[in-house]
């Protein structure tokens, strides 16, 4: 079969499992938010994603009490996305802005800034309260 | 033939065939190409403008996002640009690290290409294959880097991350899986009856063109020319290793420079990358892997530096070169970034003319190209988008020059 | 007459319920184990029905330099015509509803119509990738004609030759079953001219490696690229019943036997029997002659596809005949 190599190939396949991962649902959901509602009242079961990997990047969280108000992540920051807030000395980030590099976790001196596992953060609002870490 | 109507097909901005905007107008008698026009420029998003107002520690995580396929490549050569500036040495580790990532970059960015190429060709099984194996390299550069695409591994003077011990088994699970496939891989593709039907003498460019069009990457190599920038200008760790410029011959008897001849050349890139990565792997000095881990000490040197500096990268599509120049200011006075599809992109004049419709799609995307990577430059002027001619680009930078210069 | 007219009124109305609903689960079953050769589940078996349910709630959107007429009954003259096909196919044991008025010629006649359909809107929709698909059709269709007209009057003149009367009549197709009255050699050529048959429907049905005409990375989809809404809607279920209608006549041709022929089985059992074993046999055509060849190419250029139908199908297709008179001639198998 070296004519049409794939006909074996394929014919092979077809007895073999499919290796698509079925994240979220096996079929498109009739509303994707909506599955996702179920899923927290525990009336549905989701497919787990793709396993991550360590030192994933994800949303960033900020530990507001040991921050020092240095200002060195938001000179880092190659997004902007830092805001400083100097009347508390503390920093303000938008999630929509960040670019994930978790440079400002590096130069960090008190490492109060860490990257979590959180990867779902589609929203419709940029300004939601979920997107704003502060 | 001739007294058949010639008429023009747009293709582009946005059509199936290619997977960024650009524009072709072909003009067409029959079946068959007679003209070729393009107009880039459709996805410019002034990176460079933004670098600019930006310092270096900032600039290489930009650099990351120029192209989401060749991301270590562009973040490569802007690092040794500054690095060459500020005077900063790096350390060993720091160059093999950059190189096995840079490596795993080329293993996914050609399989990424296969699989397009075969659904250009209508071979969506294909496509499916290789994009699924690709995800082999996909994996490991998430597990070493932590995530798939703009890795943010790449530092000025070093790297950000340290590859361990304990995470070489999994890189040597998936390079033994590489090794296992390179046969199917090369039955599926190179032995296709349909495939070669439609790749073998398609968009020939022979080596004379490719020499005088100034190709780089594999366009060129699978012409004939032996040019590889790892192997040229060693960077990185690939002085210490053995590297060589693959030529389609490793494969077929002669070289054509057709769209096969690619296909040949970046399968058997992979497989060499594969070696490569092994040969890095055994020779891995100790550590540190930053020339400095207080990035205020980096910011500072950066600033102090003055001067300018070129840095070349062979990323997988090509030669990648950044031009950098500081003045002692936060934020390089001037940023150029030259992308291997800018270079490739003239010789698709030479190799569509002439040909068939229904290989327009293969032809233009043989040369695996990137417009996001590419798109320097936009003018528009009244709302409407001119085009510049080389006189005019010409004036333009002479008077930028005299400008700087007062 | 009265009571004839409405039975085949009705006959009618079924048969084209019969023919989309049909169509549109081949369909589903054609993406799914074209998925599953893919190494991916595939999309669930109802949405050919899910997309076409969507495309009819759509608006028509009719380009400014199409032209207006042609372009909004080319869809409907497809449909019309591929519906048509199925009146004159058996379906299992059930012998078609306009048997008595046409032959196999006539299918074959019909079977370019839809075909037709979509070069006159193609052209009627003024897009230059439209003008290209429907060049391409005109000569796909030319291409694989010669290859489909060459099986079906070999097979016919066969049954001829073993003094079956009326050849050509769908019914006696479907009732004596060519494999039975060749010899050797006849069966060779039989396989060969089936193997002609599984080339030309993905031709005939405009799938990889013959989907040059609607070529989606080359012409976004050639003749169809205007067209959208309900006239897209039409054409997909046009494509559809025209699936089951190159199926049945594969299995008319070369798997005509029922069930009931084996089992003795009566009445309405038997139907439904010979109704299920029906649609096993369209599967697996389906399988071999549209999922299996249009996952393993890649898509052929035009000049290919000429070469290719003209070259190695119609020879396959001369050398089955050849061997089908050779049977008649050396008097092997059944001979008058």
């Amino acid at each position: 079969m070296s004519i049409v190599p794939a006909f074996p190939e394929v014919l092979r396949q077809i007895l073999k499992k499919p290796v698509t991962n079925l994240f979220p649902a096996r079929y498109l959901p009739k509303s994707i938010t909506g599955f996702l509602n179920k899923v927290a009242a525990g009336e549905a079961t989701i497919n787990p994603p793709v396993a991550l990997p360590p030192n994933f990047r994800g949303k960033i969280t900020y530990d507001r009490d040991i921050c020092i108000g240095c200002k060195l992540c938001v000179r880092v920051c190659p997004a902007h996305a830092i805001e400083f807030l100097p009347e508390t000395k503390t920093v303000r980030i938008f999630v929509t802005q960040c670019i994930f590099c978790a440079q400002c976790n590096d130069v960090c001196p008190v490492t109060c800034l860490h990257m979590s596992d959180e990867f779902m953060l589609a929203d419709t609002n940029r300004y939601s309260e979920n997107l704003i870490v502060e | 033939m001739s007294n058949k109507p010639v008429y023009t097909i747009p293709i582009g901005p946005i059509h199936p065939a290619l997977k960024e905007p650009i524009l072709f107008t072909f003009d067409i008698q029959g079946e068959v190409i007679n003209a070729v026009d393009f107009a880039p420029g459709k996805v410019h998003r002034g990176v460079e403008w933004m670098g600019m107002r930006r310092n270096p520690v900032q600039i290489v995580h930009l650099c990351d996002r120029i192209c989401g396929i060749c991301g270590v490549s562009h973040t490569l050569a802007f690092a040794r640009a500054v690095e060459q500036i500020a005077e900063i040495e790096v350390p060993e580790r720091a160059h093999y690290v950059r190189s096995i990532i840079a490596e795993f970059e080329r293993i996914q960015s050609h399989l990424l290409w296969a699989g397009v190429a075969a659904h250009e060709l209508g071979f969506d099984t294909l496509f499916h294959l290789a994009w699924r194996v690709r995800e082999e390299a996909m994996d490991v550069i998430e597990y070493l880097t932590g995530n798939r695409i703009n890795y943010g591994i790449v530092q000025v003077g070093g790297v950000r991350r340290d590859f361990t011990e304990d995470q070489f088994p999994r890189i040597r699970k998936a390079l033994e899986t590489y090794e296992g496939l390179v046969n199917k891989l090369v039955t599926l593709f190179l032995e296709d009856t349909t495939i070669k039907l439609r790749c073998m003498n398609t968009g020939v460019l022979t080596e004379k063109d490719a020499l005088e069009l100034c190709t780089v990457g594999p366009t060129a190599r699978a012409s004939g020319l032996k040019m590889d920038v790892r192997a040229d200008a060693p960077y990185a760790a690939y002085g210490d290793i053995d590297v060589k410029a693959i030529l389609p011959d490793v494969y077929a008897d002669c070289i054509k420079g057709d769209v096969y001849d690619r296909i040949v050349v970046r399968l058997f890139e992979v497989v060499d990358s594969v070696r490569i990565i092994r040969d890095l792997m055994d020779q891995m000095p100790a550590w540190p892997v930053l020339w400095e881990t207080r990035y205020a000490k980096i910011l500072s040197t950066c600033k102090k530096a003055e001067g300018e500096a070129i840095g070349r990268v062979e990323a997988p599509r090509g030669e990648c070169f950044h031009y950098v120049r500081m003045n002692g200011s936060e934020a390089p006075q001037q940023w150029k970034v030259k992308a291997s599809t800018y270079s490739n992109q003239m010789s698709w004049l030479k190799i569509l003319q002439g040909e068939q419709i229904a290989d327009i799609p293969i032809i233009v995307a043989s040369i695996d190209p990137c417009m996001s990577c590419t798109d320097r430059v936009t003018v528009i002027r009244d709302g409407s988008p001119d085009v510049m001619t080389k006189d005019t680009l010409h004036r333009l930078s002479v008077e930028k020059t005299r400008r700087l210069q007062a | 007459m009265i009571p004839m007219i409405t039975a085949a009124v009705l006959g009618c109305i079924g048969i084209a319920v019969y023919g989309m609903f049909f169509g549109l689960v081949l369909q589903g079953v054609d993406r799914k184990w074209a998925a599953r050769m893919q190494a991916r589940y595939g999309p669930p078996l109802h949405q050919p029905f899910i997309d076409i349910a969507k495309l009819l709630c759509k608006d028509n959107i009719i380009p400014k330099n199409a032209v207006k007429s042609v372009f909004n009954a080319a869809p409907v003259i497809a449909l019309a015509a591929s519906i048509t096909i199925l009146l004159y196919l058996p379906i299992g044991s059930i012998m078609p509803v306009l048997g008595g008025w046409g032959d196999i010629i006539l299918v074959i006649y019909l079977l370019t119509v839809p075909g037709l359909a979509m070069v006159a809107g193609g052209l009627a929709s003024g897009s230059p990738y439209a003008t290209v698909g429907s060049q391409r059709e005109m000569v796909t269709m030319i291409a694989y004609e010669l290859p489909l007209a060459i099986a079906v009057v070999a097979i016919a003149w066969r049954l001829n030759a073993a003094g079956v009367a009326d050849p050509f009549s769908l019914v006696t197709l479907a009732q004596t079953p060519v494999w039975g009255v060749v010899g050797i050699p006849g069966i060779i050529g039989l396989l060969l001219l089936m193997l002609a048959i599984a080339w030309v429907t993905p031709a005939e049905l405009s799938r990889v490696p013959c989907d040059t005409p609607e070529a989606e990375t080359e012409l976004c989809g050639g003749l169809l690229v205007e067209y959208s809404g309900k006239n897209l809607a039409l054409f997909s279920l046009s494509g559809a019943v025209k699936m089951v209608a190159m199926a049945t006549l594969t299995v008319v041709l070369f798997l005509p036997w029922n069930l009931t022929w084996f089992i003795p089985l009566t009445g309405a059992v038997g139907i439904v029997a010979d109704l299920a074993f029906f649609v096993l046999k369209v599967l697996l055509v389906v399988f071999f002659s549209v999922s299996l060849i249009r996952v393993g190419m890649a898509r052929f250029r035009i000049n290919h596809l000429v070469t290719f139908y003209w070259g190695y199908i119609t020879l396959i297709g001369f050398t089955g005949m050849i061997l089908l008179v050779l049977d008649a001639v050396l008097g092997m198998g059944v001979v008058a």
